[in-house]
């Protein structure tokens, strides 16, 4: 019976021209988002291996300098974008690509491709995941807004019920109906993404079939809440009128102002710090209580001496068997990186403590759970930023420490004036990303998973209470 | 018609729904008009604070010039006083005047930077990227957000039943039958709705004028406001013309919501989503990393033959041959480094501006497609947060790091002083809004398309209805 009911129900959609239409729009646009996502992530990486190459051929020719001057020019991190940013770009476009690991200073991704973007993009930008996440529930609502309350209205359900079907099966044929159309939806938008995800040259993210699964099956659970919650809106709605109104009151907050009001409020709540501040702080504290002129400063400068001719056995700093301006250039390293630590520690606090806020509006937004979801899934979240910045922060202490060594090992009394080659430099590592798992990517969010699944929950419960109160109303009528 | 007016106020008063969407409307213009206060305050705290800390810098800089020149300081005792390599200054582009109603571009561009010889252009707006990502992915909530997204489907939510209710409930034939105008009808009923949300949106304009004035304002952000209020009049008059004419075409209440929200989707994220990747698309910009690589290359090229180009220099300036030289070697080196470097990247730099302006021509013609791009763009322009006038700021901070290292190129290279006249005379930055005028020449025409398609759209509606009325006569 559901069956014949979904099938019934297909044949009217596909009938409806305005079904029709706007099925194809969003079909349209789909394929528009992936074509143009999939152009950006390959010139994204092309671009990408090249300054990649580059970095390493000019670290390798840089002739002859001292490694700490060499550590001041330093080297770039360059974040990959990955396969599967072309289906949801996230935070792509908002976190920059390239990380300077200069000393003394934690720098922070520049490069942000939203800086070169036109203002426009602002009010939306077209990738597959904000189809689905912003069209996919406006074509549910669409498809099924008249679900029970048009038949009420022309006296259909009536008969249906008085013909012995069971309501629960009226139910499950419509909702099966517009699931399955918007099912097909996301699946070939996936299957189309995931095809030009393998074309060459683009990154593969580690568990690429684990995530696609489990972002297959994030939005068709995002996809089932609303399609349950249009059919317990139109059971117990008494007019298709006053349901289509309700439905698009619930898309408009879900999609378009849900996801805005939460961060905003998120910001005016527990506000980041200042970025011009922040900066300024960051090459402060970093550097004054290590080289400034205070009292401070100067004992600290005193004690690392002191242990540096400790730990030598010797009495002055000409006795010392290494070269001791690279022996102070590591211990400023070393206490500005305990402050980089605090600082940044407190800056991503800041950025986490406004997801939890924002997250609390997923109450009333499912979208907003299921972007962060999704975009921990592709590997565009703020957690996989954080991972890269974090990965980059540890190889810049490494690499400067190598270089501070050689200047400590062998720079003697030339001290600033001793210098490397290139076959010093070309023996230094290369950054080499390590991207995280899906375990690790999903960590951050199953606070995001069990409100979507809670949603789902609440979702059934009103199309349940639609059943209970709209089709039995009908049937003691 | 008076009856007909009075009747639909009080509806409207009554029906609790439209009340409270009408409240929410009012909340969330006075949550951005304070937000966007807020926001405009803390740039203006951050760009005041930036200003003042770097001149007080410059200033104990010049102070230590002074006392070496006045003989109070032994030269040998301080001897970097007035290096002229060290001269820095402060550019600031303090938030457009009316940053508080949009917010534009503002929230992801630098709007300070330490303008100093030692950094090469590329360098020259230092690490300004530790917003949150998350916060500028979702956008802000300000006026023109209200306005531009909020504004329209309130008014698609008062008004979409105004014909289509008395069709579904049969009452329209009924109206008709009496000697009314159907026109008339329609427009008390769209008079009364939407004049609802335009004393919202008047009031609304008007406390955040205030609000984020933080009293009386000015005569500069009052000028603005009068065309801001123009912008999102003419938005209004869009919308109302759009809403005029999908009422006439008395379809079902629930047919008559479908396409006016399909409209607003079009026109507010298909459209404007749309035209960004075009944007993008036909005009790509040059790549980021690529012109790091470049200035990186040129730079550790430039290093690397520095002898060469220190020779290069001294061929063509023999008078800066400086025989007792004092200042270390690497100073000079510097200098050289980094004007080869801003050299080499100019013409990259000169490209990124090249396809803005392409982008920004792109935009104007095609921006008609979609409204609330126009709209949003010239709400941008009025405000003065606007892309173009991002790249402005920027260009003009390159062009003054150069006007200050050609008053001191010569003392830089010859290893000398700065006297305190030269010091003095150092070219300062004062970045300058767009006048009144030339922002008011830029915005009227597509203001004034916002208000013709406003006319169209009733002009339409007017046609329509009556031709239902002649329709309803004839029945």
């Amino acid at each position: 019976m559901i069956r014949a009911i979904a099938r019934k129900e297909l044949v009217q959609y596909w009938r409806d021209g305005r079904v029709v239409t706007v099925f194809g729009i969003v079909a349209l646009l789909g394929l528009a988002a992936t074509v143009t996502g999939w152009s950006a992530v390959s010139a994204m990486e092309r671009e990408r291996r090249a300054a990649v190459a580059m970095d390493r051929e000019i670290w390798d020719t840089q002739g002859l300098k001292n490694p700490h001057t060499a550590a001041h020019f330093s080297r770039y991190a360059f974040q990959p974008t990955f396969n599967l940013a072309v289906f949801d770009p996230g935070l792509t476009d908002y976190v920059g690509n390239a990380i300077w690991l200069e000393a003394h200073y934690r720098d922070p991704a520049a490069l942000r491709p939203v800086e070169d973007a036109v203002e426009i993009q602002r009010i939306a930008q077209l990738n597959p995941a904000w189809v689905i996440q912003v069209f996919g529930p406006l074509l549910i609502f669409i498809l099924l807004y008249g679900a029970v309350a048009a038949e009420r209205e022309s006296g259909t359900l009536r008969q249906l019920l008085a013909a012995g079907m069971r309501p629960v099966s009226l139910l499950l044929g419509k909702a099966l109906s517009a699931f399955s159309l918007t099912g097909l939806l996301v699946c070939s938008v996936l299957v189309g993404s995931a095809f030009v995800m393998g074309a060459e040259g683009i990154e593969r993210l580690p568990d690429t079939g684990l995530r696609t699964a489990a972002l297959a099956a994030l939005y068709l659970v995002y996809l089932a809440i609303f399609v349950f919650l249009a059919l317990g809106v139109s059971a117990l709605s008494s007019r298709s009128r006053t349901a289509l109104v309700g439905l698009m009151g619930v898309w408009i907050i879900a999609t378009v102002l849900g996801p805005r009001i939460g961060p905003e409020v998120a910001g005016a709540l527990a506000p980041a710090p200042s970025a011009p501040e922040f900066a300024a702080r960051l090459d402060q504290e970093g550097a004054d209580p290590f080289w400034g002129a205070g009292e401070e400063a100067v004992q600290r400068r005193q004690r690392v001496m002191d242990a540096a001719l400790a730990e030598y056995g010797v009495e002055t700093v000409e006795a010392l068997p290494i070269n001791y301006d690279g022996y102070l250039l590591q211990a400023s390293e070393e206490f500005a990186n305990g402050v980089f630590d605090t600082m940044y520690a407190e800056l991503w606090g800041g950025y986490e403590r406004q997801r939890a806020i924002a997250r609390g509006f997923a109450l009333v937004s499912p979208t907003i759970a299921a972007q962060n979801v999704s975009m921990a899934l592709a590997g565009t979240g703020i957690h996989a930023y954080r991972h890269f910045a974090d990965e980059a922060e540890e190889f810049r202490r490494e690499f400067v420490l190598l270089l501070n060594q050689e200047m400590i090992d062998h720079g003697g009394a030339d001290g600033y004036a001793y210098v490397s080659g290139n076959d010093f430099w070309r023996q230094n590592p290369d950054f080499e990303y390590p991207a995280p798992g899906i375990g690790d990517a999903v960590r951050g969010v199953w606070a995001d998973v069990i409100i979507l699944l809670l949603w789902l929950a609440i979702a059934i419960a009103v199309a349940a209470l639609g059943v209970r109160r709209g089709f039995l109303g009908e049937v003691a009528a | 018609m008076r009856a007909i007016r009075k009747h639909e106020r009080r509806a409207l008063l009554q029906d609790r729904i439209q009340v409270v969407l009408l409240g929410l409307f009012a909340l969330i213009c006075l949550f951005g008009s304070i937000r966007g206060a807020q926001y405009r305050e803390a740039l203006e705290e951050a760009a005041a604070a930036f200003e003042t800390e770097h001149l007080e810098r410059a200033a104990d800089w010049r102070a230590r010039v002074v006392a070496v020149e006045s003989g109070d300081v032994a030269p040998e005792d301080d001897r970097f006083a007035g290096l002229a390599m060290d001269v820095a200054r402060p550019a600031v582009a303090a938030p457009g005047p009316l940053a508080d109603f949009s917010h534009g571009v503002t929230d992801v561009h630098p709007f300070t930077s330490r303008v100093s010889l030692w950094r090469s252009v590329d360098r020259l707006f230092g690490n300004y990227q530790f917003q949150s990502p998350n916060e500028i992915r979702a956008g802000r909530i300000d006026v023109a957000f209200a306005v531009l997204f909020v504004m329209p489907l309130l008014m698609i939510a008062l008004t979409f039943g105004a014909l289509s209710r008395d069709r579904d409930s049969g009452r329209l034939g009924l109206l008709l039958s009496h000697p009314v105008s159907v026109r008339a009808v329609v427009r008390s009923k769209l008079l009364v709705r939407l004049g609802a949300v335009f004393a919202i949106l008047v009031a609304a304009l008007l406390a955040g004028l205030f609000i984020g004035a933080g009293g009386v304002p000015g005569g500069e952000r009052l000028g603005r406001f009068g065309f801001w209020f123009l912008a999102a009049s003419g938005y209004f008059a869009f919308w109302t013309g759009a809403i005029y004419w999908f009422v006439s075409l008395n379809r079902k209440s629930e047919t008559t919501a479908m396409m006016m929200i399909g409209f607003w989707v079009l026109n507010g994220l298909v459209g404007p989503a749309v035209l960004a990747a075009a944007a993008q698309l036909i005009h790509p910009a040059p790549s980021q990393l690529a012109f790091l690589s470049t200035a990186r290359e040129v730079s550790n090229e430039a290093y690397r033959s520095r002898a060469d180009v220190m020779q290069g220099m001294l061929l063509d300036h023999p008078e800066l041959t400086v025989e007792n030289y004092t200042i270390p070697e690497y100073i000079r080196v510097s200098y050289l480094v980094n004007e080869t470097v801003d050299r080499a990247v100019e013409p990259v730099l000169e490209e990124f501006e090249a396809v803005q302006d392409r982008r920004q021509s792109f935009l104007s013609l095609v921006q008609y497609a979609a409204p609330a791009a126009l709209a949003m763009r010239s709400i941008n322009e009025i405000s003065g947060t606007d892309l173009a006038r991002q790249v402005r700021f920027e260009g003009e901070v390159r062009d003054y790091k150069r006007a200050i290292a050609r008053h001191v190129e010569a003392r830089v290279l010859a290893g000398e002083r700065l006297t305190v006249a030269e010091v003095d005379a150092v070219p300062t930055y004062t970045f300058r809004e767009s006048g009144l005028g030339a922002v008011g020449r830029s915005v009227v025409f597509p203001v004034g398309y916002l208000f013709g398609l406003g006319l169209l759209g009733a002009a339409l509606a007017r046609r329509n209805l009556a031709r239902l009325q002649t329709r309803f006569r004839e029945a």
